[in-house]
């Protein structure tokens, strides 16, 4: 697969969130605002990218076996770096995302990448997934984030959108972090299907001209 | 036998590998975490120092700590457990330690720092306390910390505006403990003067507007001022 | 009597599926029929105990050696030991149910409700008699999500319902109207 292809088929094809249903952990608790969606995904697509490299780099010693302790070890040491530099150099994030943090290291996606991917991959291919899952992650991570905050507070991104008045206070706690994500999953698989309907159109028009 | 001694060695090292490399990683951002957290509370310490109203900070500038150094000569009191202070009545807790600082006009400010369970969790607040001939005038308060793990109702209690409902209090209205709106029986008004009077001579702190549906974690905070301000009244002669 | 509190706060009131988003991917994956999800319950709530225990004593370890920055990569090498010892028993003494749940038995491993209730007994400051408790009520609360959501989906599979949303997304939308649900239990138990 070209590179463009490994990096651009996390966005939609294979979104991890909307399509592949991983990672829903995260996505559920960390998105009552815009920008701590940005955050989590950011700091998610770092741990994502960089154990797609070690995993890529060490599939050759690891043995069968014990593959899937030696990943988790991986991933949980980077998940434990990021954590640190977090606490260091972004405080105020840190603090926000909290607990959700260590939890990245049992964020299906990353297992999920390095066992189906990374595994088998090369070291610059793994790389690209990586970072094409993990923006495809924070792409569903700030839309969620945004919609939530949107009807809860009224604003997106701290900007103010619309008054108090509007607001649906629901969407900042856990049932409004459910609906709204159905509702964006099922928005998604609907224009999934009306995308599958206009190549099958296309491609029988093609078949009946030829 | 053989295959389970590679097998398991193998996982060793990596283990053993990672473990060294975060050792190392830990080594060099701990300084700076230290930094950042110490700039945390500084800043809190800083922000409740400041008058609500002018804007003004209320000890001279060069009194303000810059560093830990500088911090911990401020200390008023401290304790090895961590808590200097329990209030049966209130279930509010101050923590160690509890800090000392003179205003400008030579005041006295005690700038103190406690918890109450809140919804989910302890809600941590710092609050300064400046002490005049009619009592203990609250100025500013900061909640620093509330239960983040499970996000919703009570994160706005971090918010500027919901914080500010909480200060400045007066003499009068702490030595009648202050409660929140529901718990008092008062329906809120959008009057902000009407919400400033209710706060100051009736002790009653409005909430339920602006966060509607938590009473918890507001109340988590009164029960918080309510045992600092016991505390002083306990330790501090008039 | 803190005891007590601890357990209906971890089964209702902070249930970890509803309410603090812990543990979804096996919810949403696991709950399609009855006997599976009970199955999985009850495999998680053994996980979740025997794990607790072990990161509990552990944490003391890490604590007095001032490695704290360790435990996450520790907590989940004993979770995931864990988890592959249950697959080997359940391999060999059900093999049906060890079936049943395939992929999502390994997959316990990355069940963020174990790591979050083991950070979180830490978090909490309980002593080892409250992890047991809690980390009982969580899988106990964990099973108790699972099982409703599992009766609801089989009757939805019956449904019919728009080509959009189903699976997934209608899944998703149901979750939080359980969710909603179990909001009534707020405030009963203050923590």
């Amino acid at each position: 697969m070209s590179d463009v292809k490994n990096l651009t088929k996390g966005f939609f094809k294979e979104n991890p969130t909307f399509v592949q249903a991983l990672g829903m952990c995260p996505t559920l608790a960390t998105t009552t605002s815009a920008v701590n969606g940005l955050g989590m995904g950011l700091a998610t697509l770092s741990v994502l990218t960089l154990s797609n490299i070690v995993v890529s780099l060490i599939r050759k010693v690891v043995p069968e076996k014990i593959r899937i302790p030696i990943y988790i070890v991986v991933i949980a040491s980077f998940v434990t770096i990021v954590d640190l530099i977090m606490h260091a150099f972004t405080y105020q994030l840190w603090r926000t995302l909290g607990l959700f943090i260590p939890l990245i290291v049992v964020n299906c996606i990353i297992l999920g990448r390095a066992e189906a991917f990374a595994s088998k991959n090369g070291v610059l291919d793994s790389l690209f997934d990586g970072l094409g899952m993990g923006l495809g992650f924070t792409g569903a991570l700030i839309l969620l984030g945004s919609v939530r905050e949107l009807l809860g507070s009224g604003t997106v991104f701290g900007v103010p959108i619309w008054g108090k008045a509007f607001n649906v206070f629901t969407m900042i706690l856990p049932p409004g972090a459910y609906i709204a994500l159905g509702m964006l999953a099922g928005l998604f698989t609907f224009i999934g299907i009306k995308r599958k309907e206009r190549q099958k159109a296309k491609s029988n028009t093609e078949k009946v001209k030829a | 036998m053989r295959e389970v001694l590679k097998t398991g060695l193998i996982l060793f090292v990596f283990t053993l590998t990672a473990g060294l490399i975060l050792g190392l990683v830990y080594s060099i951002t701990s300084p700076y975490i230290g930094k950042a957290e110490l700039n945390f509370k500084l800043t809190s310490i800083k922000d409740v120092m400041t008058d609500p109203v002018t804007g003004e900070l209320l000890i001279s500038p060069e009194d303000l700590p810059r560093s830990l150094e500088e911090l911990e000569q401020k200390i008023y009191k401290s304790d090895d457990s961590g808590i200097l202070y329990t209030s049966t009545k209130y279930g509010g807790r101050v923590h160690s330690p509890a800090y000392l600082f003179t205003s400008r006009d030579d005041k006295e400010i005690y700038v103190l720092e406690g918890s109450a369970i809140g919804y989910g969790g302890s809600v941590v607040c710092v609050a300064a306390f400046v002490k005049e001939p009619g009592g203990f005038r609250m100025n500013a308060l900061r909640v620093i910390s509330y239960s983040q793990e499970t996000p919703g109702l009570g994160a706005k209690i971090g918010e500027e505006e919901v914080m500010r409902r909480f200060y400045p209090v007066p003499p009068e209205a702490l030595e009648k403990g202050l409660r929140v709106n529901k718990d008092a029986g008062v329906v809120p008004t959008n009057d902000s003067e009407r919400i400033k009077y209710l706060r100051e001579h009736e002790g009653v702190i409005q909430t339920s507007d602006i966060m509607t549906g938590a009473t918890l974690t507001p109340r988590a905070v009164v029960n918080t001022i309510n045992t600092m301000y016991e505390f002083l009244r306990g330790e501090v002669d008039e | 009597m803190k005891l007590f509190f601890i357990f209906l706060s971890a089964v209702l009131v902070n249930n970890f599926v509803l309410a603090r988003f812990l543990g979804i991917c096996p919810f949403l994956g696991v709950s399609k029929r009855l006997s599976t999800a009970t199955g999985m319950g009850m495999a998680v709530i053994f996980v979740m105990t025997m794990a607790s225990v072990i990161t509990w004593l552990l944490n003391q370890v890490l604590v007095a050696m001032g490695l704290e920055f360790l435990t996450t990569i520790v907590f989940i090498l004993i979770i995931a030991t864990l988890v592959q010892f249950v697959e080997l028993f359940m391999k060999k003494n059900s093999p049906a149910l060890y079936e049943a749940l395939g992929i999502y038995l390994p997959l316990i491993t990355t069940n963020c409700a174990i790591l979050g209730l083991a950070l979180l007994n830490v978090l909490y400051g309980y002593t080892l008699l409250e992890t047991v408790v809690h980390s009982v009520a969580a899988g106990v609360g964990f099973t108790l999500a699972l099982v409703i959501f599992a009766g609801i989906r089989e009757r939805l599979e019956l449904v019919d319902m728009p080509e959009s949303f189903k699976g997934l997304p209608g899944a998703l939308v149901t979750a939080g109207l359980l969710s909603l649900a179990f909001m009534g239990f707020q405030g009963m138990v203050k923590f």
